[in-house]
Order: structure tokens, then C-alpha cells, then sequence
């Protein structure tokens, strides 16, 4: 051999040996082979390979954690009580996490890896939770920014109550390189529980909405996660004040649907209110119309807060929280007592608590779906 | 110029997939330290300083929230719309997690469009940085001259 080749052959056998012991190294010590999962005090135990984020772990088994942001630590949404020791909390964990949730050893699921048998608890509502196959069979604007999408699930069925959202998973596209996922409100009526009604509002360089903005299209088929949430309407005789704009609609319009389809809680008025900046964009004014005919309990309020002379508006105008508050003063009867019903942003949701408690609303009967 | 090992750090988490699925450099190919110098010229070019623009880009989101997740028209000037996502984003120089939010704000006047976050707002004043060239979140220095005056 000549001379000149042994240096760069002993230096190749050499990197070869280092790689050979680095998978023998990895095989060994991070194989953490077969793990149980224990949820809830043993009400479901789960076997699974180890070493993976409980998140993606809990998924692989049909489980699914609501997350926002699909796993990069990033929304600390996905938080699960921990009841074995898991290790202390992680420096990426405890931003999202109160001093009591850390003192209960709640944690981020994404972040944590299942390396041995774990101890968890999970909200039982989780178990029904499941990930459907569904074929855009609809889209249509109704706004410029507002797209209702249709989703037919095919063979598979939702029960959901009206109020819930799911998760839809938005796929790698362009610059995107990872699948990310996020929270809708679910529009349509439970009774058909073979499609799901989104209604997705463009969010400007938001990644999801983009997404549905340009590149969903009628016939493709996506992924949806759900139901998950609260959010529903509570079986008293107490009267219904919900607020919403832009795409929170989509709660209260399932919500409507349900209750003129099924005379739910005959007793319950329900005032709507219903805010847009012009008339460019409110939306869904025929349909909510036809609702006030066929339900003689429910009075529709929409409000816009800059209308413009083109739109030759003849309703109510100003910020919504101000019509509300007009609303309570003046129209609405109290002698069933009040309830609140909200969708949208933190600091929408934050004004209109304000004004309910201010007209003396108690602030644990104010329910609502914050955006954020 | 060459880059810090902090500004190397910190443009690796700019990449996309990394602290937000789009990242924060667009299609931008300079590296970080030419983004960020190309952008203090032109400011001062302009006439304005990272402070200024980033007070004024805190005003606007201020008085945006009054819109309650609407749109609301701010000095007879500005559609300013703020929205709210679920979570935090870590800066990527690693020095504070900031709310995941987005303000959209539309001058009636030069028909300018920005839209910035509070992740944003701190990268303007602390780092200098307007995000690369073809970020959805890129504060150019000329639109915020044009916005300011």
C-alpha cells in the first residue's frame, strides 16, 4: 500500500470504530424498552415502547393531549399531572406553569420524555377525544377574512357538544417544515355527526390560516383531533347573554342551532350580541334572522363599530361592550337572573366581564372561549 | 462583519421549525449581523431611532386593543386589529419569553401594511433586528419612517 493512503485509512477505521461504539453506546443506554403508562389510579394502563414525549407517546396510543402547537413547547397548552417522579421540572416547562401547578407536579407533556413506568391523570372526557380522516366538501366566504369550511368525516361519526372545538393539523407547506395544529370552534349543529363546521377567521402570517386561506381546497382530505372544551350551555332557567365577533361566532352558532333543533331549555332567553367594525365584516345576518323567527326567545344584536356611510347601517352602533351594557340596562329583563356567554380575545373577554359583573353577573356563571 | 457566537446562536433559532414554524429571517440569505447593520443604516437614513419605532409600534397595539379583537381605526389613520394566540415565544437571543400575539395595522394614508408581535417589538429596541427580507413579520425601516411621519 503506498505510504501516503496509511494516514488517511487509519484516520477512516478509526472515525468507523468511534461511530460502531457511539450506536452500541446509544442502543444501551437509551433503550428504555417497554414502559407502562398508568392513568388515572390504574383506569387504563398502557404498555409503550419507552423514550418518546408523553404527548407523542399518549397519541401513538390513540390519547390526545390538547396542544396547540404540536409538540415544540411553545403554547403550554398540553399540561398532565404527573403522580411518579418524572425528575424536577425542565427550565422549558416552567414558564408555562403557576407555582401551584409546579407544586402539583403538573407538566407540559411534550416536554417530558417516558423513560420508565409512569403515574399520570387525565381528564376521562380525553378517552373519547379521537383523530378523524376529513374531506373538505365546502368552502365559502362569509367575509373577506372569514372562511366556513365543511368537513364530511366519512364512514366515521363526532359526538360533541355544541360549544367544542377541534384541533385541526395543519400540514408541512412552502417554508413550513413541520405539521403544527391548532384550535377551532366547531359551528356546526351535534346532530349531524358526520360533518364538521369550521369557521377560520385569516390571521396575517399566521400559519395555520394561512394555509386555509390559500391552499385548502374542496376534495382534500385533513386531519382533525376533537372534540375538546368546556364550553357549553348550562341547563338553567337563567337568561343566555353571549358575546362574540369575527370567527367566534362559530360556538354560539352550533349552540343556536342545537337548542332551536331540540327546543332545549324552553325557559332560557337568550340575548346574542354580536360585534363587527363595518359591514364588510358581519356576517351570517340572514341566518341569525331566521333563527329570531323560528325561536321567539332569542333577540340577535349585531353592532358595528365604524360604519362606514356605504353600508347604510340601521342598527346598533359602537363597541360591543358598550351596546351590551346599554342592552342590560335597558332591555333585558332580570327577573330570571343572568348568565354570560363569551368567544374571543383575552382582552375581549376581559371587557365584557367586566360589564356583566358591573350589572351584577356573578363571575362564576360568565363561561367562556378565550382565543388565547 | 463577523458574527457574535450569541448571533450565531440566535440565527440558528431563527430558522424556521425552530420557535416558530415560518422562523423569523424570510428568504433572506445574509447573515445576521449584515441584516441587522443593513437595517441600522436605514434607519438612520430615516431619521428614526429602534426606540422611537418601537414606542410607536406600542402606542398603536395599545390602543388596538380598544378594538376588542376587531378592527378599530386609531388617529383617523390607522385600521389597527390585535390578535391573541395561545402560548409564549422565547426570544431567540434567549433573554425573555414574550405572549403569542399578532398587530396587524393598516395606514389609510400611504396604504402601508405591518404587521408585529411583542416578540417584535423587543427584537426592534433590544437587538436592532426587523426580521430578514420576506418575513410576514419584517418591520421594514422605510414603511416604519412612512408610518411614523
Amino acid at each position: 500500500m503506498n505510504s501516503f493512503l496509511i494516514g488517511p485509512a487509519v484516520s477512516a477505521a478509526i472515525t468507523m470504530v468511534l461511530a460502531l461504539l457511539i450506536t452500541i453506546i446509544d442502543k444501551l443506554v437509551n433503550n428504555y424498552g417497554v414502559v407502562t403508562i398508568d392513568i388515572n389510579n390504574g383506569k387504563k394502563k398502557l404498555e409503550v415502547k419507552g423514550g418518546s414525549p408523553l404527548l407523542l407517546t399518549l397519541a401513538g396510543q390513540g390519547i390526545f393531549v390538547p396542544s396547540a402547537c404540536g409538540g415544540r413547547g411553545s403554547c403550554g397548552a398540553c399540561k398532565v399531572k404527573v403522580i411518579s417522579d418524572v425528575g424536577p421540572h425542565l427550565p422549558t416547562e416552567l414558564p408555562y406553569l403557576s407555582p401551584d401547578e409546579v407544586k402539583q407536579n403538573v407538566r407540559l407533556s411534550c416536554q417530558i420524555k417516558v423513560k420508565k413506568n409512569i403515574d399520570i391523570e387525565l381528564p376521562e372526557v380525553l378517552f373519547n377525544v379521537k383523530k378523524y380522516k376529513a374531506r373538505v366538501v365546502s368552502m365559502r366566504n362569509v367575509t373577506y377574512d372569514i372562511k366556513e369550511v365543511l368537513f364530511e368525516l366519512g364512514n366515521d361519526v363526532i359526538q360533541f357538544a355544541a360549544g367544542q372545538y377541534v384541533q385541526l393539523v395543519v400540514p408541512p407547506y412552502d417554508k413550513v417544515k413541520e405539521s403544527v395544529q391548532r384550535a377551532y370552534s366547531m359551528s356546526s349543529i351535534p346532530s349531524d355527526t358526520r360533518h364538521v363546521e369550521l369557521l377560520i377567521r385569516l390571521v396575517p402570517g399566521g400559519i395555520a390560516t394561512t394555509w386555509v386561506h390559500t391552499k385548502l381546497a374542496v376534495g382534500m382530505t385533513v386531519e382533525l383531533i376533537g372534540p375538546f372544551g368546556e364550553f357549553h350551555v348550562h341547563d338553567t332557567p337563567k337568561t343566555m347573554i353571549c358575546v362574540a365577533g369575527g370567527s367566534g361566532m362559530a360556538p354560539f352558532k352550533s349552540m343556536l342551532y342545537d337548542i332551536a333543533e331540540r327546543n332545549l331549555y324552553p325557559d332560557k332567553e337568550i340575548w346574542y350580541f354580536f360585534g363587527a367594525r363595518t359591514k364588510k365584516d358581519m356576517f351570517y345576518l340572514d341566518e341569525m334572522d331566521a333563527l329570531q323567527k323560528k325561536l321567539s326567545r332569542f333577540h340577535f344584536v349585531p353592532a358595528l363599530s365604524e360604519p362606514q356611510p356605504d353600508d347604510k347601517w340601521q342598527g346598533e352602533t359602537g363597541i360591543i361592550t358598550d351596546v351590551l351594557d346599554r342592552y342590560i340596562k335597558e332591555h333585558i329583563g332580570k327577573d330570571n337572573g343572568l348568565e354570560g356567554y363569551l368567544c374571543g380575545s383575552p382582552g375581549m373577554i376581559n371587557a365584557c366581564i367586566k360589564v356583566m359583573t358591573a350589572h351584577g353577573i356573578r363571575e362564576n356563571e360568565i363561561y367562556f372561549d378565550k382565543f388565547a | 462583519m463577523k458574527n457574535t457566537q450569541s448571533e450565531l446562536d440566535a440565527y440558528e433559532r431563527m430558522k424556521p421549525g425552530i420557535i416558530t414554524a415560518a422562523g423569523f429571517l424570510g428568504d433572506d440569505v445574509r447573515s445576521l449581523r449584515d441584516i441587522i447593520e443593513a437595517d441600522e443604516e436605514a434607519m438612520a437614513q430615516y431619521g428614526i431611532t429602534f426606540e422611537h419605532a418601537a414606542d410607536f409600534l406600542k402606542f398603536l397595539k395599545a390602543a388596538g386593543q380598544a378594538g376588542l379583537g376587531e378592527p378599530i381605526t386609531v388617529q383617523s389613520r390607522y385600521v389597527v386589529t390585535v390578535g391573541d394566540a395561545r402560548g409564549k415565544l422565547p426570544c431567540p437571543w434567549q433573554d425573555g419569553l414574550f405572549h403569542k400575539n399578532s398587530v396587524m395595522v393598516t395606514d389609510s394614508k400611504t396604504d402601508i401594511s405591518i404587521i408585529y408581535s411583542d416578540l417584535s417589538i423587543h427584537m426592534l429596541s433590544v437587538h436592532h433586528f426587523c426580521q430578514g427580507q420576506g418575513s410576514p413579520f419584517r418591520l421594514n425601516p422605510e414603511h416604519l419612517a412612512l408610518l411614523i411621519k
